[in-house]
């Protein structure tokens, strides 16, 4: 009976280490999961109490910890083979639900691209109909002016750059790409370190 | 005044956890050499054979990292506990590798080691 109950703790703990694992492949939490099954189960040495199993649990780290450490290494090894754009986001993406400094790297790296990707299409609308795509300016009644970076259909608005405005689209969307792409790299190694030294 | 010539003890301790990490990779290569061994079999080890006490929730990240790496492989072995063990082993580049860490490694010592020779008697 009391075996159970120590089994049952070990199923809460797995569990919960599951829960904090999500965005990694099933097969891959899985994989976490067996391991550190095993790992406790050979610490308790056949007799898995409560209190034994409480702790090897211990000595593994909270389920969060131990995740944060599993899920940043495996980001990291997968950035250190390919730091396309697409992996450092999708890495990115899987490390936003492990900490505030995950959430805010994931909202910044999702805002950067977006604008990146705002100012090609405006380069590329130009391209295509230099009437409607352009930095806008028209008077807003009240003797200041109003701006638009883009498309716009106002009355009166008169348009700044020209063909200009392909050329600083452009400029404008590599360099917000490169920097959010450099963002997202240093924000995994980031997390690492910081996951590791949890754990020194 | 400086905080970092207030607590000396803590400075000792976090270059002690900076040396243990430059050497832990090649501890666990190391320690795979004679044989395949499991997470824990790993962890007691390093303990026993070279006084490295490391969190164990630290193992399996490095371990899968130089499985990533191609240093080491792993397989499921059922074992007589009554549950499956996940056993590592050295790859032929992870020969390698240990062979070339222990060399730097002896390098690195032997240097320090020379260094050290005027403090040995301020050392017993």
């Amino acid at each position: 009976m009391s075996d159970d109950a120590g089994m049952a703790h070990l199923d809460c703990y797995l569990e919960q280490v599951r829960r904090n694992l999500k965005s990694l492949p099933k097969s891959e939490v899985e994989e976490i999961a067996a391991e550190l099954r095993s790992h406790v189960l050979d610490r308790v040495e056949g007799a898995p109490t409560p209190h034994r199993v409480e702790e090897a649990i211990a000595a593994l780290g909270n389920p969060r910890e131990v995740a944060r450490l599993n899920l940043t290494e495996r980001v990291a090894v997968e950035l250190e083979r390919d730091r396309s754009p697409l992996t450092v986001l999708r890495g990115i993406a899987r490390l936003a639900g492990l900490s505030l400094y995950g959430f805010f790297a994931g909202l910044v790296s999702f805002t950067g691209y977006v604008l990146a990707a705002g100012f090609l299409i405006t380069a590329v609308s130009k391209l295509v109909s230099r009437t409607h795509a352009g930095l806008w300016r028209w008077p807003d009644g009240k003797g200041g002016y109003g701006f638009v970076f883009g498309v716009t259909n106002h009355p009166g608005a008169r348009e700044l750059l020209g063909w200009w405005l392909v050329p600083v689209s452009l400029a404008a969307a590599l360099l917000l790409g490169w920097l959010t792409w450099r963002f997202g790299i240093f924000s995994v190694r980031h997390m690492r370190r910081v996951a590791q030294r949890g754990r020194a | 005044m400086n905080g970092r010539h207030e607590n000396p003890p803590d400075e000792l301790a976090k270059w002690e956890v900076q040396v243990r990490k430059g050497g832990l990779g090649l501890a666990v290569l190391a320690v795979l050499w004679p044989e395949r061994l499991y997470g824990l079999e790993i962890l007691r080890r390093l303990e026993s054979q070279a006084g490295m006490s490391i969190p164990e929730g630290t193992i399996y990240p490095l371990l899968s990292r130089m499985k990533a790496d191609g240093l080491v492989d792993s397989e499921w072995v059922e074992a007589e506990a009554g549950h499956p063990r996940k056993y590592y082993s050295l790859t032929d580049p992870g020969r390698r590798r240990v062979r070339e860490m222990a060399h730097s490694w002896r390098a690195f010592a032997k240097g320090l080691e020379r260094l050290l020779g005027p403090l040995e008697g301020d050392l017993s």
